[in-house]
């Protein structure tokens, strides 16, 4: 028995190719957009336009090759394979940045505060405060903003000495609701499985819009809480509590985007009657993926508002 | 001990999800099951945990993140570097 009759070997492509040419004008713009060359972005947008195209193209030949029974058993596998070393990537990456979170404000926040060491940060620079909600290191003189975000850490009007807790978070306001919404997303994405799994179409294409509405719906007010939180002052320069609480959220809500893109994918595929009671990795995948994204908001929820 | 089942649940969320990528890798007819069932036993158990964090944080058992450690006192400020 040959190889070739064991594992599928496709055709030679032209889209690794069209792919490289895209992201190597996308970065080289990027870099001359850095530097303010005018040519910069427009380079940019064309590298943008041309990975789109070659993902539209690519992974359309790929559902084809799909559709028309060319895959065996064994691209199947590697197919679940490779969704799982990457599901392994992004849980490695998310792993590191609730490292980061828990990192700082349990260990190194406290350790410049002169927890556990001899050395009294404020002695060393007199403007700094151990505050984890906003720990910009403010000029000296300067004074300590006042105010209050939705669901943001704000400062009083009397410093960070006499914050109480409920001037620092209000974790009932925009992430319970957030979380709330997502949570539903999952609901909904399992009734679209069990729909599935069932071959009720109709039900299937509901369940999914639900869901794709859902999560627009948490990117909605991500939106939002991320307008309050900038107006109020909390960048990615507010100290280690602004980076790490962007560098989390962000990342998460671009994950969510994905998700949505990816779910709306599946919901053009379901219409096309592409997946089966039995055979719908595709789905799967997605599906997978939705759940991930679900868990690592709870854990945010969880670890940045109450533990 | 309220964080402590809070963590529990976390855990066994996580697990969950595990047990489902484990039934998507295997695929077929038995993973497909097995990845199913996971990730409902994932979804009732986060809606759960979202419930009892809220009851808690309702009832006092936890605290919403204080965030804010210690601040500096004047007189701490003015002190040198500990011995």
């Amino acid at each position: 028995m040959s190889k070739e009759q064991t594992y599928y070997v496709p055709d030679g492509t032209y889209w690794p190719i069209i792919g490289s040419i895209g992201i190597s004008i996308l970065f080289v713009g990027f870099a001359n957009q850095m530097h303010g060359v005018s040519w910069g972005t427009p380079a940019m947008l064309l590298g943008f336009a041309i990975v789109v195209f070659m993902l539209f193209g690519w992974l359309g030949q790929v559902v084809n090759e799909s559709v028309n029974g060319v895959y065996n058993q064994q691209v199947d596998r590697s197919f679940r394979w490779g969704m799982s070393w990457f599901i392994f990537s992004e849980v490695m990456f998310f792993a590191a940045f609730f490292g980061a979170l828990l990192y700082a404000r349990q260990l190194s926040v406290p350790w410049l505060n002169g927890e556990g060491n001899n050395i009294f940060t404020p002695d060393l620079w007199n403007a700094f405060s151990a505050s984890w909600q906003q720990m910009a290191f403010f000029a000296p003189g300067t004074e300590l903003q006042s105010g209050s975000v939705m669901s943001f850490p704000a400062i009083p009007a009397g410093g960070i000495a006499n914050a109480t807790p409920a001037d620092v978070v209000d974790p009932w306001g925009l992430p319970a609701l957030n979380t709330l919404l997502l949570l539903l997303s999952g609901v909904t994405l399992t009734f679209a499985h069990h729909a599935l799994r069932a071959n009720h179409r109709q039900q299937i294409i509901g369940w999914l819009l639900a869901t794709i509405a859902l999560g627009a719906a948490f990117l909605g007010f991500q939106v939002m809480e991320y307008g309050h939180a900038y107006s109020e002052g909390l960048k990615l320069t507010s100290g280690i509590y602004g980076s790490t609480f962007y560098m989390l959220t962000g990342f998460h809500g671009f994950h969510v985007t994905i998700g949505v893109i990816m779910l709306t994918v599946i919901l053009y595929r379901v219409q096309k009657g592409h997946f089966s009671a039995d055979n719908h990795f595709g789905f799967e995948g997605v599906a997978w993926y939705w759940h991930f994204v679900d868990v690592v908001w709870l854990g945010l929820f969880i670890f940045v508002y109450w533990l | 001990m309220t964080k402590i089942l809070i963590i529990i649940v976390i855990i066994a969320i996580l697990t969950a999800l595990g047990f489902g990528l484990i039934g998507m890798l295997r695929g077929g007819r038995q993973g497909s099951d097995k990845m199913f069932k996971s990730l409902v036993t994932r979804v009732a158990l986060s809606v759960l945990l979202f419930a009892f964090v809220l009851l808690a944080g309702a009832m006092g058992w936890i605290k919403p993140n204080n965030a804010i450690l210690d601040a500096p006192k004047p007189q701490q400020a003015q002190g040198g570097y500990a011995a």
